[in-house]
């Protein structure tokens, strides 16, 4: 057999779907073809109307309303076809029209914030090696520093907060725990998870954090102790309910084969089950991280809304800013480098998520792989 | 009446109702004719049937008006700033509605509540535009939403209010900064082309929690808060004299916000000068409240509408001169020329056909007057989170206005 090389691959590739779509064409009535054709070339230009912010753009949108209404009562097939694929497509596009956003309303504070290494100019690079916010006096400065420093420690308390103690209550839910206590407590779990943040945030900003700065005898309230605490309890059920559900789609036999052998429950559950629904937990807990670092409201009631680093760095019991706060609090009144630099901390945020999102699919991939398809 | 009914079923519903209407407005037209008769005698005929019919607002009512005593009832405007404008447009919106003394809420006493300063207006049994407007010779209407003349205020910038009334486009120009300062004038200029007519203060005054009032601080010096706020003392015994060992709290406001620019330049010195010694920032009153209230050690600036017994306002020594909480002392933090302070105007046109010549017509001065009293000053201006007037300079307000009225005003 030849060794086939990737543009090959990629021209075959590209064949098969030149040759499907030639199918499609000769394979469907010209009417509907007609009508298929009508309704994609005026989505198109009412989205290129939409986007040069034409007042023309709504004829195109009323030519494809009307287009799709005849096609779906002539031809309903090709016309759902057709449906299903724009709105997948715009899905992507709106997607990319964001990031396409938001990295292009950073761009103006990374040229101010360039640094220079080796006689090389970086943009933005100055952001991320000294740590001085101040959007208004002498030298302005806007550090990203201590904004990713408030995120890594909220996460980090959130994580050890909801991490082990989700887990440990999925597990007691999916394998100790009688059938009707289960079938009470998970929808109640379920309904944690719509408390809104306000609610914690409120109650953090009223009666934790005033409670902690007496008792750790702090200047002033908040603290990224309390504010990882409160929003490790609101990624709780997240973690809980995800948990919950990757462990009891351990199938029945393999924690029967376990205790046919002589092990004990306690066994099974970390030698057995725990290790087969490791992908799930892990998503589970990844996903209690995201939503950690995606917290804004109780973030930003209870913390100072000062940028600045700790000291020493792990000092939990001052809390300053975090990316997503820093948002809240000041895009009201920013304008200018400020009101970029608020981008700059959402490029920060939607490039984490990202990363925390590929790194959950890449865990499950490689689970998927090497337990041969467990849950 | 039953009769009536009877034969009203075979005609249509809105007739009947057309019908019943225009008897119920005959017979408030008789009514107004027969109160008004006790005021003004001959003319009051056409003066509650301009009020009945609603129709005759600038022409036959102005005309009634005019009858009785040369006053123009046509509508009264105002432009400009948007500090100004929550000031000037619920006051606006207050007269409009003429809303009667049972009303409670806005105007009055019932066995619910009562407005603001009640007692001192004297518990007129009067509505509320036809209070204010009688005290400079209007003929109450005694109707409510409908006021002896109706205003209205737009909203735009504050040089684009001074310009207006300047022009003559409206009757009431509303600043937040000097007219000298908006349209470069001169003093002089300024004062014989308008007269400045302050209804209250913008301003953020400065505020602890009350352990540090009962560690004996009451007063601090402006010099001192400029070391707080730039981290020169962060322990209350820093202080001299305090035996006092607190850390400091500082809580400042939204970096970048108009508060906290203006804070910045009048305590400061500088509108971009450092405030490294802030340890908190809020966006909002509350929140600010709040946080002072329920930590120790904290000192803070906010709207003067959100203090209590726990977040109480401190005095300041600017170079010598003692500002105090107290509204009655020498200078009182409502003051004018203290730092944190700026006035807000609402200037009105000196012009030749005005009364004497002088800076108001009557309507002009009836409207502005609504806002110098406990009343007003409550409602309009704490009400909207702005200092009110200390006592004398409401006094010298109201003697600018009292030039034209027609009865005694109630003096503060």
């Amino acid at each position: 057999m030849e060794p086939v090389t990737r543009s090959e691959r990629l021209t075959a590739a590209a064949g098969k779907q030149v040759q499907r779509v030639r199918d499609f064409v000769t394979d469907t009535d010209p009417a509907a073809l007609v009508v298929v054709t009508v309704i994609a070339v005026s989505l198109l230009a009412a989205f290129v109307g939409f986007l040069a912010v034409s007042n023309l753009t709504i004829l195109p949108f009323a030519v494809f309303l009307a287009a799709t209404g005849y096609g779906w009562v002539r031809h309903q097939e090709e016309t759902a076809l057709v449906l299903t694929l724009t709105m997948t497509v715009s899905t992507l596009l709106i997607l990319g029209l964001i990031i396409v956003f938001i990295f292009r309303e950073s761009v103006p504070v990374l040229q101010y914030e360039s640094a220079t290494v080796f006689g090389v100019s970086v943009p933005g690079l100055r952001m991320f090696v000294q740590s001085n916010w101040d959007a208004v006096s002498e030298p302005i400065r806007y550090s990203m520093v201590p904004m990713i420093h408030g995120t890594v420690m909220v996460t980090v308390v959130a994580t050890a907060v909801a991490g082990p103690l989700g887990v440990a209550a999925a597990l007691f839910l999916s394998e100790i725990a009688p059938d009707i206590v289960r079938e009470f407590v998970k929808p109640g779990v379920e309904i944690l998870a719509g408390i809104p943040s306000i609610v914690y945030g409120f109650i953090g900003f009223t009666i934790l954090s005033p409670w902690a700065s007496d008792q750790f005898r702090t200047t002033g309230q908040g603290s990224y102790l309390f504010v990882g605490i409160v929003v490790g309890l609101m990624a709780l059920p997240t973690v809980v309910s995800v948990a919950e559900d990757a462990l009891s789609s351990v199938p029945e036999s393999m924690k029967s084969g376990s205790l046919a052998v002589g092990t004990t429950d306690w066994q099974t559950m970390t030698s057995i089950t725990l290790p087969a629904a490791f992908s799930g937990v892990s998503a589970a807990v990844l996903l209690g991280v995201g939503r950690a670092i995606g917290e804004t409201m109780a973030a930003t009631v209870m913390l100072r809304g000062v940028p600045r680093l700790t000291d020493p760095l792990v000092n939990v019991f001052y809390g300053q800013e975090t990316l997503t706060s820093l948002i809240a609090r000041n895009y009201g009144e920013a304008d200018g480098f400020q009101m970029d630099a608020l981008f700059v901390a959402g490029v920060i945020l939607f490039v984490t998520v990202l990363v925390i999102s590929i790194g959950a699919q890449y865990i499950e991939w490689r689970m998927r792989s090497k337990l041969g398809g467990g849950a | 009446m039953s009769d009536d009914s009877d034969r009203n079923s075979r005609v249509s519903r809105r007739t009947f109702i057309a019908t019943t209407g225009t008897v119920g407005i005959a017979g408030l037209a008789g009514c107004g004719g027969q109160s008004g008769g006790g005021g003004s005698g001959g003319e009051s005929g056409g003066d509650s049937g301009a009020t009945a019919t609603d129709s005759g607002m600038d022409g036959e009512g102005s005309q009634s008006g005019s009858s009785s005593d040369g006053q123009n009832a046509s509508l009264l405007t105002a432009e400009g700033s948007s500090t100004v404008y929550p000031i000037s447009n619920t006051g606006s919106s207050y007269w409009n509605s003429n809303a009667p003394p049972s009303d409670g809420e806005y105007w009055g006493s019932n066995s619910e509540s009562t407005v603001p300063g009640w007692e001192q207006l004297g518990e007129p049994d009067m509505l509320i535009a036809d209070y204010f407007a009688s005290k400079f010779g209007f003929e109450p209407t005694e109707q409510r939403s409908s006021p002896p003349f109706p205003t209205t205020v737009g909203l735009s910038h504050s040089g684009t209010g001074c310009e207006a009334v300047t022009d003559g486009l409206v009757d009431i120009g509303n600043s937040s900064g000097p007219i000298t300062a908006e349209l470069d004038w001169s003093e002089e200029q300024a004062q014989s082309t308008v007269v400045d007519n302050v209804v209250g203060r913008d301003g953020q005054p400065v505020v602890v929690s009350s352990d540090v009032i009962d560690a004996g601080i009451t007063e601090l010096t402006g010099e001192q808060v400029r070391a707080i706020y730039q981290d020169e003392i962060t322990n209350w015994n820093q202080i001299d004299g305090v035996d006092y060992d607190q850390e400091i709290y500082a809580i400042g406001r939204a970096e970048g916000s108009g508060t906290d620019t203006a804070f910045r330049l009048n305590m400061l010195g500088d509108a971009n000068a450092s405030m490294s010694g802030v340890d908190t920032r809020f966006g909002q009153n509350q929140q600010v409240a709040q946080a002072v209230s329920q930590n120790e050690g904290a000192i803070a600036y906010m709207a003067l509408a959100f203090t209590s017994e726990s977040v109480v306002p401190v005095g300041i020594d600017f170079d010598g001169t003692l500002y105090e909480p107290d509204r009655d002392a020498e200078h009182t933090i409502f003051d004018s020329d203290y730092p944190l302070n700026r006035d807000l105007h609402m200037y009105t046109l000196i012009e030749e056909d005005n009364p004497n010549g002088g800076g108001y017509d009557a309507r002009e001065a009836a409207f502005i007057n609504m806002f110098l009293n406990e009343f007003g000053q409550t409602i309009f201006v704490e009400g909207n989170n702005y200092i009110p007037l200390p006592t004398s300079d409401l006094r010298s307000m109201k003697e600018q206005v009292s030039a034209l009225a027609t009865e005694d005003l109630i003096m503060p």
